[in-house]
């Protein structure tokens, strides 16, 4: 880290751990209900407990990509963040905005419609703060000395990102026309540009933690991205063939659909490849595990499980099913819930000053939360393809399924049990660090060697 | 080999033409949504059960047209599964059609707002989902007995009593129930259970007399 408004970032991560830990409990009362134990019910009922859920997701998800840009770009760039204080004052907007609705959702306030429940109001303050955060690190990469294909791959993803966002405050009438646009915001985020927020992010972690020639990542880079969009524009299509849309989105959604995981899988092979040929040995082993394991989980848990159930016969099935929910996890877990973590734990001894990343602590949670995580995805998997078997195929009542596969979700509580252990433990790698100090002289700004 | 400009060029050219295929699309779904979803029946009443639907987050349990949550039956068939009387005294009071077990929100609605709720679904119902939900092709239900039972049966009874091995399992499955119990005691009981058996689960069905007497006739006959 070389320049002072770096630290800003440390507020972000800060942020992210705090609605992290606050995501899981909530995840700990639906699992419950879901295996019959719903004694919060009359406080908590299940969906507040799921807006809440989700909702805290991708907003420490947003928190964290911010972060990053705030930490990448002034490097990138080779100046200061044009306005520091907005950055700040643009956290404490994120964060009120964010509590707001938690707190609305608690007392009836809402849009019923999964992932973007904000209430309106609340929907033009997000759009407000996130544009305050594009103009501050456009302004930055505008002024800056150097405009690096890491940055604006960054500065694009956050910005289409931004964009995306309207589509799903059109109003209407027609429930099918509601979801449409709704697909467009969660869709076009996850399988679009949020993959560019993430192969910008990998890129510079890449390139600082292997030091592999930066030419060689970017060009790689936009093989990458360029294969998300063309499959992932059109990929949208595997939302519509069921909800009163017109037929050719089956083929249209299931062809183009099932050649995403091309682009996760080049992400992996990309990521193990830089590994292997970098020359250079970052001493920060911990934050290369989490590089190359967010590339691998993403291609387990969107490209491989989100085939699973994209072509549209096997859909016809699986759609709204705990399969969903099963793929949902290991997918939000490997490709942006890892790359936070990946990038929280390059940056943390940097902007502290203390390194604790070749702790046992530091290595134990990374083990024990994605070992958690694979053994969270059987037990939904197992719940999920038993409905599908006894509900769709056999025409059983669904309550009378749920009964038969609560067993399921005490899995699922032993095994997110291990997946929070883990979690606690890269909390208290991140607690003992402590608070973020001046530029940290590291020997980080260069790649050693070219390869 | 490949170069960076050539990459570049890959990358513009490629997301450029799927995004124009994509808004061309999208025109062309929206000139077709209003006939495959029945945009004109889309009535004052339809719309306010969609801001009921939207505002109350049922969508955090449930799903429709497949998007919600998995904790709570798929509704967009609902009405033909269990038909409007049988949702609307769910809406008035869920605690009471399915006692004990897993939890719907009670809401207290009005009746008007029910109405509008019962509307919505209905409307839902009717839009062309390429065939979802598809007819389990496993199911034993899809040939023979069940043809000829009372509609009424189908839809009320089977959400809480199994018959043949399906249905579901709120109260004892009805098979052989001719036997246990003649056709004026199933009436009675129709009619008022907790009367009958005071403290009962099984709640006072909104019935009228003719749906009684095709229901007595029709158990009574059950295990004969
Ligand atoms: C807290 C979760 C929850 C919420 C919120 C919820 N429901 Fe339910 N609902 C359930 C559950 C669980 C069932 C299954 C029956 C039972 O156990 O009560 C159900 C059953 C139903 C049924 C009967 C379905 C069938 O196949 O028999 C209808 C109709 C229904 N709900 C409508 C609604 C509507 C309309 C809303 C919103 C105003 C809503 N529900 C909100 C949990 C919920
Ligand atoms: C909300 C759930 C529910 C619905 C809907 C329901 N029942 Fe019941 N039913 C029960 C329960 C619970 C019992 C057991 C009552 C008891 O023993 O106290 C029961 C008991 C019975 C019995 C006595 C069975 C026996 O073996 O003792 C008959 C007959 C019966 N129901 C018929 C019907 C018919 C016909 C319908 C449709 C009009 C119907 N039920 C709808 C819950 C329901
Ligand atoms: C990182 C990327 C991804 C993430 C975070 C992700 C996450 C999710 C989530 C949360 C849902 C549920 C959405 C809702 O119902 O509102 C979903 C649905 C779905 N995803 Fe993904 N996904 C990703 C990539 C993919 C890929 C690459 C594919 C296909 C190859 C895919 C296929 C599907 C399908 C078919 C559904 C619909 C399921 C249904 O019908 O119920 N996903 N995904
Ligand atoms: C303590 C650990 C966790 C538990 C017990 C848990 C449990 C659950 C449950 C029960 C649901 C609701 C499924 C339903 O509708 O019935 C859910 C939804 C969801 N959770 Fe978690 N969760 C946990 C952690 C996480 C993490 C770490 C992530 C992201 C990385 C995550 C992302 C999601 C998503 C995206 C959904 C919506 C899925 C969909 O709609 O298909 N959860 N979770
Ligand atoms: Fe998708």
């Amino acid at each position: 880290m070389k320049y002072q408004s770096q630290k800003i970032a440390w507020w972000f991560f800060a942020t992210c751990m705090l609605l992290f830990t606050l995501q899981l409990v909530y995840g700990f009362i639906m699992a419950f209900a879901h295996a019959g134990m719903d004694g919060l019910h009359a406080y908590i009922p299940f969906h507040v407990a799921r807006a809440t859920h989700t909702n805290l997701l991708v907003m420490w998800l947003l928190a964290g990509f911010m972060g990053a840009a705030y930490y990448i770009i002034p490097e990138e760039c080779e100046r200061e963040l044009m306005w520091p204080w907005l950055a700040k004052l643009q956290l404490g907007a994120l964060v009120a905005t964010g509590v707001t609705a938690i707190i609305g959702f608690h007392f009836n306030w809402w849009e019923g419609r999964k992932f973007l429940e904000i209430p309106r109001p609340l929907d033009f303050l997000v759009v407000i703060d996130v544009l305050a955060f594009i103009a501050n690190i456009g302004m930055t990469i505008w002024k800056g000395r150097r405009m690096t294909t890491t940055s604006m791959v960054l500065f694009f993803g956050l910005l289409m990102a931004a964009l995306l966002y309207l589509p799903g405050m059109i109003p209407t009438d027609n429930q099918t026309v509601d979801s449409y646009w709704r697909w467009w915001v969660v869709h076009l985020w996850v399988e679009g540009v949020w993959e560019l927020i993430m192969g910008g992010i990998l890129a510079f972690l890449l390139i600082k933690l292997t030091g592999v020639d930066r030419e060689l990542i970017e060009k790689w880079l936009y093989v990458i991205v360029g294969f998300t969009f063309l499959s992932g524009i059109l990929g949208t299509g595997h939302h519509y063939y069921y909800i009163g849309t017109p037929r050719y989105w089956l083929w249209v959604g299931g062809l183009f659909s099932a050649l995403e995981p091309v682009a996760f899988l080049g992400m992996a092979i990309y990521a193990i490849a830089m590994a292997k040929r970098g020359g250079r040995h970052h001493s920060n082993r911990t934050a290369l595990a989490w590089s190359i394991g967010c590339s691998v989980m993403s291609f387990v848990g969107a490209g491989f499980l989100g085939f699973a159930h994209t072509l549209p016969q096997v859909n016809m099935y699986t759609h709204g099913t705990l399969v969903t929910a099963m793929h949902g996890h290991m997918a939000f877990w490997g490709a942006y819930a890892m790359l936070v973590m990946a990038i929280i734990a390059y940056s943390l001894p940097l902007l502290t000053g203390r390194d604790l990343q070749n702790s046992a602590a530091a290595t134990f949670a990374f083990w024990t939360s994605n070992i958690g995580m694979i053994a969270m995805t059987l037990a939904f998997a197992v719940a999920g393809i038993t409905q599908v078997v006894l509900e769709r195929r056999m025409g059983l009542e669904f309550l009378a399924v749920q009964s038969e596969i609560e067993v399921h979700f005490w899995g699922l509580i032993l095994a997110a049990t291990l997946f929070t252990v883990g979690i606690l433990a890269y909390l208290w790698v991140f607690i003992r660090s402590g608070l973020p100090v001046g530029p940290v002289d590291a020997d980080d700004s260069a790649p050693a060697t070219v390869a | 080999m490949l170069s960076k400009s050539q990459a570049r060029a890959f990358f513009f050219v490629g997301t450029g033409l799927c995004a124009l295929a994509f808004v061309g699309l999208t025109v062309d779904t929206f000139g077709k949504i209003p006939a495959q979803t029945g945009q004109a029946q889309l009535t004052e009443q339809v719309i306010r059960g969609k801001d009921l639907w939207d505002h109350n987050n049922c969508m955090g349990c449930h799903t429709l047209l497949g998007e919600g949550a998995y904790y709570a039956p798929e509704l967009t068939k609902v009405i033909d599964r269990r038909g409007p009387v049988f949702v609307a005294a769910m809406l008035r009071d869920p605690q009471a059609m399915y006692p004990g077990q897993r939890k719907m929100q009670q809401y207290n609605f009005n009746e008007a707002e029910i109405g509008d709720l019962v509307a919505f679904l209905s409307w839902i119902g009717k839009v062309d989902t390429n065939g979802f939900p598809a007819k389990p092709p496993l199911a034993q239900g899809n040939v023979g007995p069940a043809a000829n039972r009372p509609v009424v049966f189908q839809q009320l009874c089977t959400a809480c009593h199994s018959l043949g091995g399906v249905g579901g399992n709120v109260g004892p499955a009805l098979d052989g129930v001719g036997k246990k119990f003649d056709a004026a005691y199933i009436g009675k009981w129709l009619e008022d259970p907790a009367a009958v058996k005071p403290g009962t689960k099984m709640p006072k069905l909104p019935l009228t007399a003719d749906q009684i007497h095709e229901l007595t006739t029709f158990l009574g006959s059950q295990g004969k």
